[in-house]
């Protein structure tokens, strides 16, 4: 049984490094030789990906996974609320800055 | 002797004569008038917060003073009158800490940390500012200095509130007679926490960590806020629960059998 | 471990889910306030980053990805170690718990080191707190950040007091602290990408 657990977070591991390391590539997409550029996918991207390692430590290293339904779906409802600060808050102000 | 049946003043009569918790509930509902006033008179009536800006020029803050003049007199007059309940809710909150199972030491502290509070929570201001507001015809320097004077010592002095809230957070941690839920400690720390980030107020005029700033100021406030209601109803069903024993606090008996446990009800 | 269906037996376990909050259920009303905090500071960061984009960019361009990525790989893998912890303890496994549990500190002085380092190369190169807004929020979330971490080293202390002697051994406590831990780094994961990586 703890092979199997064992596993599972190495795997969980694996993938949230993986996310990171993806962040280094949508760096490099948004610069021009050095010079940064502003750009709604790169942070969009940035954000959802975030939200989503999130919510993969929530499930698996914070075991919510086999937490009762009401904690699954505070935390799920969580994430949403951030995304929406964060992605709201962004767009609203890209709107308003103009 | 059984009063319910009593008319709500023959009842209250024999509460302030008899109840074993007249005292606890004294204080407490000195807390709950005394925020109430708080909040009008710092909010309403002298319109001290939310505060005005640490980036206006003299002239504007003199202007200031001018629209507010009458306000900050009347207002902070009173604030004078009342800095005296402070002490009964002070007590309250350390008693609540000599009901745990912790050592006095934290309600000592907590009460040595707390009287010094009153004074940079509310008393500089009020002098400052009535100082600031007495004589308007005043040198605008002067009215300036005094207007830094005020707002600085009223945002910047958090420590005070933080190690207070530090205290309050490790007793309830430790504690083994159950007064207080856990996640209350926790809350300790959050508004702890949310009193540190106040400190930047004395490096910036202008911004999110100005005295009125978005981060410094209102993030702060609503943590407070919540903070402070939190701990107002639970120190009301800390009085419900007290069996003045040393040992664990017991829980409320269900709904049914609560009526006897009202502040105005009567007591066996 | 507050279990919500006991005596289920491990052949079933499969079938039927045991469901169990992790932890007490106050650090969890805790780690979502203080998400809900520090969310409505990023909010406060990205208006302000909205009116002022230009000058951000160039600021950004200051800060050093690598910095950024090390830091985050190194809180994730303190999360697995402090995971591993927990399920160490939960089968009575407390060596490999305890070691687990030092693996936790490792990471964790390891991201404070490295952070401390990336403070000092700002400084170096000018920005400082004061040097303009995007430093501001800068400075701001990963010190404030960093007080969690700190509290979060208290917090391992716990661990490591409760899995060393048979006298103790709180596997809630073990899961309480583990809970707080995991909110410091997923609150990482966010400042991470809104910091370096969001234009």
């Amino acid at each position: 049984m703890s092979a199997t657990f064992n596993k599972r977070l190495m795997f969980v591991w694996l993938v949230l490094t993986a996310m990171t390391l993806a962040y280094i590539w949508l760096d490099r997409s948004a610069d021009e030789d050095g010079v940064l550029n502003a750009s709604t996918v790169v942070t969009v991207s940035a954000i959802v990906i975030a939200l989503v390692k999130v919510r993969i430590i929530f499930r698996e290293f914070m075991e919510v996974r086999h937490a009762p339904a009401l904690l699954r779906r505070l935390t799920d409802a969580w994430v949403l609320i951030i995304g929406v600060c964060l992605l709201g808050s962004y767009f609203i102000g890209m709107a308003v800055s103009h | 002797m059984s009063t319910q049946t009593g008319s709500l003043a023959s009842r209250f009569v024999w509460n302030f004569r008899h109840n074993p918790k007249r005292e606890l509930w004294f204080a407490w509902w000195v807390i709950v008038v005394f925020y109430q006033l708080y909040g009008l008179l710092f909010f309403v009536v002298t319109r001290v917060q939310p505060p005005p800006s640490p980036g206006w020029d003299t002239p504007t803050v003199v202007q200031w003073f001018g629209d507010h003049h009458l306000g900050i007199l009347a207002g902070f007059g009173v604030v004078f009158l009342i800095t005296g309940m402070t002490a009964p809710i002070n007590a309250l909150l350390a008693y609540s800490m000599r009901r745990m199972s912790v050592s006095p030491i934290f309600g000592y502290s907590y009460l040595i940390i707390y009287s010094l509070s009153a004074v940079p929570g509310m008393l500089v201001m009020a002098i400052a500012m009535t100082v600031g507001a007495l004589r308007p015809d005043r040198d605008p320097a002067l009215i300036q200095w005094l207007y830094d004077f005020a707002f600085l010592s009223f945002s910047g002095t958090m420590g005070v509130f933080m190690i207070g809230s530090l205290v309050w957070m490790a007793a309830v941690l430790i504690d083994k007679n159950r007064v207080f839920p856990k996640w209350f400690g926790y809350l300790n720390l959050c508004n702890a926490l949310t009193e540190v980030v106040v400190a930047p107020a004395w490096i910036f005029r202008r911004g999110v960590f100005a005295w009125n700033g978005a981060i410094a100021w209102w993030i702060n406030m609503v943590v407070f806020v919540v903070y402070t209601a939190v701990f107002i109803v639970l120190l009301r069903k800390m009085i419900e629960r007290e069996d003045f024993g040393t040992g664990e606090l017991p829980d409320l008996p269900p709904k049914a059998q609560r009526k006897q446990s009202s502040s105005v009800g009567a007591v066996q | 471990m507050t279990n919500l269906d006991t005596g289920t037996p491990p052949e079933q376990a499969e079938r039927k889910p045991v469901r169990f909050i992790p932890g007490q259920p106050d650090m969890w009303a805790f780690v979502l306030f203080e998400t809900l905090v520090f969310t409505s500071y990023f909010v406060v960061y990205l208006i302000s980053r909205t009116q002022n984009r230009e000058l951000y960019l160039q600021s950004q361009a200051d800060l050093d990805l690598r910095f950024g990525v090390f830091n985050t790989v190194m809180l994730l893998f303190s999360s697995w170690a402090v995971a591993r912890c927990v399920q160490a303890s939960r089968e009575g496994a407390y060596r490999d718990a305890l070691r687990d549990a030092f693996l936790t500190i490792f990471f964790g002085v390891a991201f404070l080191v490295s952070k401390v380092l990336e403070w000092i190369t700002e400084i170096r190169i000018g920005n400082t707190f004061t040097s303009n807004e995007f430093f501001q929020h800068y400075f701001f979330l990963t010190s404030i950040h960093c007080v969690h971490l700190l509290i979060g080293f208290v917090v391992l202390g716990v661990v490591v007091y409760q899995l060393w002697s048979p006298a103790r051994r709180s596997q809630q406590l073990v899961e309480t602290c583990a809970t707080y831990w995991h909110t410091v780094d997923f609150l990482w994961v966010l400042i991470f990408a809104l910091l370096y990586v969001v234009r």
